[in-house]
């Protein structure tokens, strides 16, 4: 034939070639893989070491250490950036003293990748989880936890009501390993002064101490709910901790059980005092919806101060302006206030739960290693966490310790009520946030519509 | 042979065969015309680079912002860095650069892309060839049923085909093998629509002379449907590495949760942004760093669209 049709022809050849060796490269890049994936296999239960005694202080894996070099244990969670790199500084002396590795995945999508796992049986060893109901869904899949961990040294170093957050018919499958209070008021000590021994402790208090202080910046209250496809979700931290303080523990658990309509009065009033926090923050209902809540703070620390307070969980000190600024002399925080007498005292937290879906003697060694203090310490002195182990104290601030008193010495707590709920009421209350904030005066039809999606999302 | 290849090549161009006729009639005449249409066509040119414009602004916008410290952005348009006295940076591009995962995650995503996108054209040009120019009982049927796949969405096969791959099937989850795969099984359904209706636009004249002297089909689909079909392979080629290359789903579905290892270039990008959004100023640098490989792919492949049908074929 033509030369033409020749050089095509020798095209062709390269293609073929080109197959061959990614046939080849094939062949020698997957062999490693069934042995990876085989070291995941999930083993019986019944071959499981047994629970450590040794003290929970040292990584009780010293013990195994010898057999376990060489393994791995693949872990997926929802940190990247510096989350991560923190994460892996955790587990670093557990990887030198053992000899194991931890191969470790995040993703913002472990939902979809742990539902088609949990049908499938394709699992990581451990796992974070993203939030208390999807845990109870999955508790076929998850291993009992006190066959691995010591529970009795657990129960002792961990509040309360986190240890039974992880329990699902008095089986513990998940423990927190990281948690967060929420609605902390910031503000800058420069602008307002050192409220560390006058904070105050009541609503109607911290109202007129923003009538007072109403000169010293161009609004009292800062607040940006945007969050990408989240959007919406530090309003609904304001909605959690107003309906908390106004109508008590009660109401805010049979809220988010689905009980309590959104139209109900108590609901409707935490609406409307949020309402009043729009309506005077910094720049205004658009400015609200298209400042990203790491950001929101960032006013607090501008000359002259664009606001006094902003109400945010305790791992905004990981992100804007703070990250940078210096705690106690830059920013403090006080307690949210209470509101209704009858419920002082009560505080919400939210934290990412770890569970164990291979209890393979390395996987269970890591997670051992990963409730003591000593781990827990690497963790929060990288700051923006806090830990659920009493005995972590690490912290790199005082303003940290603070939080993290706060967390154990709680007389109520309570876990974030959006996060509890199902994930298309969650959705909507989200959405319902942005609209609310954009066009407050339809809070009624915005309620109504929250009681279908209620309606939807809870029948299933 | 040379009036039915022309009128090909003609066809192929998108021509017609009238301005063709004219083009050959006289060189004076032709230039004269080619001054006149140079004029007429000057509107539509403007739109073009108009439209052009438009399309690059957001891209344009990204790479500006890449080289700018996060405070900068975060407090002002990326135009207004032209105008006023500002900071560039490197940090961004050296953080993103300094990430081992990205590294891997590079040399990892050519591992995936190369593989997931030949293999899938390959058999694609087989079975487009055998759709449109070979007759077997149930041949429409057949394609009716490859046409449907495409309204599968991915998504729904992930349950199943781990199932399959997994440790309760075969048990080769988290190795490139399963993503190759996964890429063949949903790029096939397209790529042989595609195929199958190019091939099928080629003359008939062209295979029933290549039958007369005596070509096995084996013969026709190496060395006349092939070389005809390169700029449909090409075009193909483009969009199944843009999409393998890209994905960031199946790659953490089929590996993520047991092989981090062979994680791909899109995992190791979402890894620099924390939970919460934090670190989210390089993501424009790791943005520029993905896009590299697109792009050569794209330029070297983009040839073929214009050259493909005119040079291979059956001339001579």
């Amino acid at each position: 034939m033509s030369p033409a049709t020749r050089v095509t022809l020798a095209r062709a050849g390269v293609f073929v070639a080109s197959l061959a060796l990614v046939v080849s490269a094939c062949s020698s890049s997957s062999s490693p893989s069934p042995a990876a994936s085989s070291a995941a296999a999930p083993t019986t239960a019944g071959s499981v070491a047994p629970p450590s005694t040794a003290p929970s202080e040292s990584p009780s894996a010293s013990g195994a250490a010898g057999s376990l070099s060489g393994q791995s244990v693949t872990v997926i969670g929802t940190w990247g950036g510096s989350e991560q790199d923190a994460f892996l500084a955790m587990v670093k002396p557990w990887e030198d003293q053992t000899g194991a590795t931890v191969k470790y995945t995040g993703t913002r999508d472990l939902n979809t990748v742990l539902t088609t796992g949990v049908a499938s049986g394709v699992l990581p060893d451990l796992a974070g989880l993203p939030g208390p109901g999807q845990m109870q869904e999955w508790a076929g899949s998850l291993t009992d936890l006190s066959t691995v961990l010591d529970m009795n040294t657990y129960q002792s170093e961990t509040a309360a009501p986190l240890v039974q957050l992880g329990q699902v018919n008095g089986k513990t499958v998940g423990v927190f390993i990281k948690t967060a209070v929420k609605g902390l008021i910031w503000y800058n000590p420069k602008t307002v002064g050192d409220l560390s021994s006058s904070a105050p402790t009541t609503w109607d208090a911290l109202q007129q101490l923003i009538t007072t202080d109403k000169s010293k910046a161009a609004a009292p209250w800062c607040l940006g709910v945007e969050s990408g496809a989240a959007s919406g979700w530090p309003g609904t931290d304001w909605i959690e901790d107003i309906v908390l303080r106004q109508s008590g523990p009660d109401v805010y658990n049979s809220w988010w059980q689905g009980k309590t309509k959104w139209t109900d009065p108590a609901i409707k009033q935490a609406w409307q005092t949020f309402g009043q926090v729009v309506a005077t923050s910094y720049g205004g209902p658009t400015a609200v919806n298209a400042t990203n809540f790491a950001n929101a703070g960032d006013p607090l620390f501008k000359n002259p101060p664009g606001c006094l307070f902003l109400h945010q969980a305790s791992f905004i000190t990981g992100l804007g302006a703070f990250k940078t600024a210096k705690a106690g002399t830059d920013y403090n925080f006080f307690p949210f206030p209470d509101m209704n007498p009858q419920y002082s005292g009560a505080i919400e937290g939210a934290g990412d739960l770890f569970g164990m879906f291979h209890n393979t003697p390395a996987a269970a060694s890591l997670m051992r290693y990963l409730v003591t203090a000593k781990a827990q310490d690497i963790w929060v002195k990288a700051g923006g966490a806090l830990s659920a182990n009493k005995n972590a104290t690490d912290y790199p601030d005082d303003i940290s310790k603070r939080s993290a008193q706060l967390l154990q010495s709680a007389k109520t707590f309570v876990f974030d009520a959006s996060d509890l709920m199902p994930t298309t009421m969650n959705d909507a209350f989200w959405k319902g946030i942005v609209q609310y904030v954009k066009s407050p005066d339809q809070l009624d039809s915005i309620l109504a519509s929250l009681d279908k999606a209620q309606a939807d999302a809870y029948s299933q | 042979m040379t009036t039915p290849s022309e009128r090909m090549a003609e066809r192929a161009a998108g021509r017609p065969d009238a301005r063709a006729a004219e083009e050959r009639s006289g060189v004076r005449k032709v230039q004269g015309r080619r001054r006149s249409k140079l004029l007429s066509r000057l509107p539509l040119h403007l739109l073009i680079v108009f439209l052009m414009v438009v399309w690059l602004i957001p891209t344009i916008g990204l790479l500006v912002n890449s080289f700018r410290p996060p405070e900068e952005v975060t407090q002002s348009g990326w135009w207004t860095a032209f105008f006023k006295p500002s900071q560039f940076t490197l940090d961004n591009y050296a953080h993103v650069l300094a990430q081992q995962n990205i590294t891997s995650g590079f040399i990892n995503s050519l591992f995936i892309a190369i593989p997931s996108t030949v293999i899938p054209i390959l058999v694609a040009a087989f079975a487009a060839y055998a759709f449109a120019w070979m007759s077997f009982p149930g041949r429409n049927l057949l394609f009716i049923f490859v046409v449907g796949l495409l309204v599968v969405p991915l998504q729904s096969t992930f349950i199943p085909l781990l199932q399959l791959f997994g440790p309760r099937g075969i048990g080769i989850t988290g190795s490139f093998l399963v993503v190759w795969m996964a890429h063949t099984g949903y790029g096939l359904p397209f790529a042989i629509f595609l195929l199958r209706n190019f091939m099928g636009e080629l003359p008939r004249e062209v295979f029933e002379s290549a039958a007369i002297d005596g070509a096995s089909p084996v013969t026709a689909f190496l060395r006349l449907a092939l070389p005809m079909t390169v700029p449909a392979i090409a075009a193909l080629a483009i969009f199944q590495f843009l999409f393998t290359w890209n994905d960031l789903l199946v790659a953490i579905v089929y590996l993520g949760a047991q092989n981090p290892d062979n994680a791909p270039l899109t995992i190791a990008v979402s890894n620099l942004v924390s939970s919460l959004g934090g670190g989210w100023q390089y993501l424009a640098a790791a943005a520029f760093v993905t896009m590299a490989v697109p792009l050569v792919v794209f330029l070297a492949l983009q040839r073929y669209f214009v050259r493909g049908i005119v040079g291979g074929s059956v001339k001579g």
